[in-house]
């Protein structure tokens, strides 16, 4: 009996220990991502509360979104309310990423105190949700949007690279939050965040990062580009069939060198590529907070030399999104140290109590240090002199990666035409990248719109 | 009795007096509020408003007088059935779902007091060893020949088509805790307790081959903790959990329907609108809810699938918010402990493994269901004990709480012995 006592003793224990285990991670989960439970679109209670939608506000004080008698009101401008829907969205929820979406149940407050509940219930006023403070600039992204080459489909996103703060997110075709029904097929797609593309040549980055990292021998070692070249069951061609001659790495990236890159990444191997570009944040699901991305890809096995050596330039089975490239770009820019992108300056109720502030905060440190300072010294030698030149800007210090990226086999569909790149300057750190669907090789397009996005920047912003 | 005795019981008494003055008055409260928000009064809800406190403070004190039986759990049990009386009434679509659920717990009540008679009057269970296994078995299979398959599962009969369906899965619960105690009592070696291991085995296969699969995971838990309990062969116990998870794994890659609760527990959100549907409303309803709830009524839990039976939990976090049901949990966490004081206190080892049976398979169920509820574990169809819609689950637990109170009551009597015998002993030496 003593023996069996002991026994039901200790599983009673674990039982009970696992009970109260369970509760607290129960209670923690919900109190950690009720709210965003609470916002999803498919919450049929949202649209049946009474109570008033809180405005949403960009970093200057600009009213991008409130409710005046009980209609919801976005900006007056018509070209500046489309460019902001993907950041806004819309109150009917069509926009699935947008702030009046995500962010539904702060800015009706479905949740919010017993009290404030109560005494609207005495005093009879419509409860008002929570003012959404954003460190988006209105400006900035009406500006880029009216930059964006017309009759053309892509995304613009600008971060600061130092604070994280996501500045700007244009994503073409745009549509408008005051007659959402009414749009173009797949406007409400939120490009930035959930638009995975083929990286193309600004992968490059990632494939030479994964070089440095690996191999300290790397940085003296030169490749010779007839224009082609044929490795076992394949062949690799750079743009135009343009023979590089002798080239190393800074010149291979500043020509943007297919076959440099082709053999650099058939040197390093599948498992080391992959290695960096995990530790990078492909094939992670991205824990961001503010918004959600989609996992960018990166293969996890290969069948033949094709997928590793079309990897190694951003073809075959990688994908990416804008916001993750911009990511990598910042944290080169950062000294490899990755940022968080956040977005939600400030998350305050009527009575002016703040529910939510953001911050900066380190993702992770994703290379040494050393590499980015090298690679961003590569990049700034692609603006200088190769094929990033069209997106210098005078006074200033620009880094850069163009990339035209293959979306079909046999050439049927023009190439997307890819730019990232930052600012090298602490009073100036803003990232950018730009992706112009089909247009066209050379990515003079998004190059040049990438410049125009970095010199608003500074313009607006300081 | 010594003063101190006297003391601590008078204590005890006021402590329960309380307990049970605060549950009528929520049960009488909640009723009420739920009575007056619908234009005209439901009376239906004003009736139970006085019946619930009413029938509750009989029942203790009733049973209380007959038996010293642990108040505690009887009233912490009663207050969670009136939970699910009073969810009920607040979210369920018609008023006949409270109904019967109010008069499933009648006969709950019922039950429950037949549990505590049998423990108290049956003195040798080896006896009923055999018939109870056989009648185990034999109703577990019956869903094969007379059943019906609900939400995906074939684990219902019906008894009267139409009206009445019972799930023998839940009734057989208490049977098999009362098997395997009275198989595992007076620490058997290995061999003799082979047949009521290849029992439990063969229980288990049944409810397999009916993917009663909430079921199946109680009655497995339960099996390999009693027999832990009652043999401390840890070696053996190890060896039983492991073959467990050999048989999840090979489960999962043999069943498409196992595999499938699995994608959707990993991530429901890549299909929200089938696979995924129930259970991000789920979490839906629970973050709406927030600290302190939508308020008694006002929330719509009724976008869940099974918001009364499977996802009551759900219901009760957006009605009553998160902290009234880590509140809920915590009054499993109480009757939990007192169920194991009283199979600590239990004087055979039969009486104590049947108790400890009682309470494992009551915490294990809840936290299933709850962690289902709440995208934390798999879910797995079973109801939250007390709480949930559904005749068959309701009785049997408060038959197996009967049986409980019936040990915690014999304990009771055996300490008073005791201590009267210690009296008597010290008056002998005077």
């Amino acid at each position: 009996m003593k023996e069996l006592r002991g026994n039901m003793r200790l599983v009673g224990a674990l039982v009970v220990i696992a009970f109260v285990a369970l509760s607290a991670w129960f209670a923690l989960t919900v109190f950690e991502q009720g709210s965003i439970w609470a916002s999803s679109s498919r919450n049929t209670r949202l649209r049946q509360t009474s109570a008033q939608r809180g405005d949403i506000i960009d970093r200057d004080g600009v009213v991008l979104a409130t409710t005046q008698n009980g209609e919801r009101v976005y900006l007056a401008n018509n070209s500046a309310r489309r460019a902001l829907a993907a950041v806004v969205g819309d109150d009917a929820g069509m926009s699935g990423t947008g702030v009046e979406s995500y962010y539904s149940a702060q800015l009706l407050d479905i949740s919010d105190s017993l009290l404030e509940r109560l005494s609207a219930l005495f005093n009879g006023k419509q409860r008002k949700g929570s003012s959404v403070e954003l460190t988006i600039d209105a400006r900035l992204t009406a500006a880029i949007a009216g930059q964006f080459p017309s009759g053309y489909r892509g995304s613009v996103c600008v971060l600061n690279y130092k604070t994280g703060e996501v500045l700007a997110m244009v994503s073409l075709p745009s549509y408008d939050p005051s007659n959402p029904a009414d749009a173009e097929d797949t406007a409400y797609l939120n490009r930035c965040l959930q638009g995975l593309y083929t990286p193309g040549s600004v992968f490059k980055l990632v494939t030479l990062c994964s070089a440095l990292e690996h191999d300290s021998n790397v940085i003296n070692q030169s490749f010779s580009c007839a224009g082609t070249w044929n490795y076992e069951g394949g062949s690799i061609v750079c743009a135009g069939k343009t023979a590089h001659g002798t080239v190393n790495l800074e010149s291979a990236l500043s020509k943007s060198c297919n076959v440099a890159f082709g053999k650099l990444a058939y040197q390093l191997g599948l498992t080391r590529m992959r290695e960096t570009a995990e530790t990078l944040g492909f094939n992670e699901n991205m824990k961001l907070g503010d918004f959600v991305i989609y996992n960018s890809q990166f293969p996890t096995s290969q069948q033949n030399a094709s997928d590793l050596v079309w990897s190694g330039i951003g073809q075959s089975t990688v994908l990416v999104t804008p916001m993750h490239m911009t990511m990598i770009t910042a944290s080169i820019a950062n000294g490899g140290a990755m940022i968080r992108p956040w977005m939600v300056k400030r998350i305050a109720s009527v009575t002016g109590a703040i529910t939510h502030s953001g911050g900066a905060k380190s993702y992770r440190q994703v290379m040494s240090a050393q590499t980015a300072s090298t690679i961003a010294r590569y990049m700034r030698s692609a603006v200088q002199s190769g094929t990033a030149r069209k997106a210098a800007i005078s006074g200033y210090t620009v880094c850069g990666k163009t990339g035209s990226a293959e979306t079909s086999d046999d050439k049927s569909v023009e190439t997307n035409s890819w730019f990232t790149g930052f600012i090298q300057d602490s009073a100036h750190p803003y990232a950018v990248s730009v992706v112009i669907e089909q247009g066209g090789a050379g990515s003079g397009l998004a190059t040049e719109l990438a410049r125009k996005a970095l010199s608003a920047s500074i313009e607006y912003i300081g | 009795m010594s003063k101190i005795e006297k003391m601590r019981k008078a204590l005890m008494r006021t402590n329960t007096r309380l307990l049970l003055t605060a549950v009528m008055a929520f049960q009488c409260i909640s009723m009420v509020l739920l009575a007056f928000r619908t234009n005209p009064i439901d009376t239906q809800a004003l009736l139970l408003a006085a019946a619930m406190p009413v029938l509750t403070g009989l029942t203790v004190g009733l049973l209380g007088k007959l038996w010293p039986l642990d108040r505690a759990i009887l009233i912490l049990s009663l207050l969670l059935a009136s939970i699910g009386i009073i969810t009920l009434t607040a979210i369920a679509r018609s008023p006949i779902t409270p109904r019967t659920h109010a008069i499933y717990a009648a006969a709950g009540l019922f039950a429950m007091c037949v549990g505590i008679m049998m423990m108290r009057s049956i003195r040798d269970w080896r006896r009923f060893m055999l018939p109870l296994a056989f009648i185990c078995i034999v109703m577990l299979v019956s869903p094969w020949i007379i059943g019906q398959e609900k939400n995906g599962a074939r684990n219902w009969i019906s008894i009267i088509p139409n009206q009445l369906t019972i799930q023998p899965s839940e009734f057989m619960k208490p049977v098999l805790i009362v098997v395997l105690a009275a198989g595992l009592s007076n620490r058997p070696r290995f061999v003799r307790c082979l047949p009521v291991l290849a029992f439990a085995a063969l229980c288990c296969g049944i409810l397999l081959s009916e993917k009663d699969l909430g079921a199946l995971l109680l009655y497995f838990l339960t099996t390999v903790f009693m027999y832990y309990a009652a043999t401390s062969n840890a070696l053996l116990t190890l060896a039983g959990l492991g073959m467990g998870c050999g048989a999840a794994v090979i489960a999962y890659h043999a069943f498409e329907y196992v595999r499938d609760r699995i994608a959707i527990w990993q991530n429901p959100w890549t299909d929200p609108e089938k696979t995924g549907y129930q259970l991000i409303q789920s979490l839906i309803a629970i973050g709406s809810g927030g600290l302190f709830g939508m308020g008694l009524g006002l929330g719509s839990p009724r976008n869940v699938p099974l918001y009364h039976s499977d996802f009551i939990f759900a219901s009760i976090s957006e009605e009553f918010g998160l902290i009234c049901a880590v509140c809920v949990l915590a009054v499993y966490v109480l009757i939990i402990l007192r169920g194991l004081m009283t199979a600590m206190n239990a004087r055979t080892s039969f009486h104590s493994l049947t108790a400890f049976g009682i309470v494992v398979l009551l915490g294990l169920q809840t936290m299933l269901i709850v962690g289902g509820n709440t995208k934390l574990l798999p879910l797995t169809g079973v109801t939250l004990p007390l709480v949930s819609y559904g005749g068959s689950s309701l009785v049997s637990t408060f038959f197996s709480i009967g049986m409980l109170l019936g040990i915690s009551s014999m304990n009771a009597e055996d300490e008073t012995k005791d201590i009267d015998q210690l009296a008597l002993k010290e008056e002998l030496a005077l």
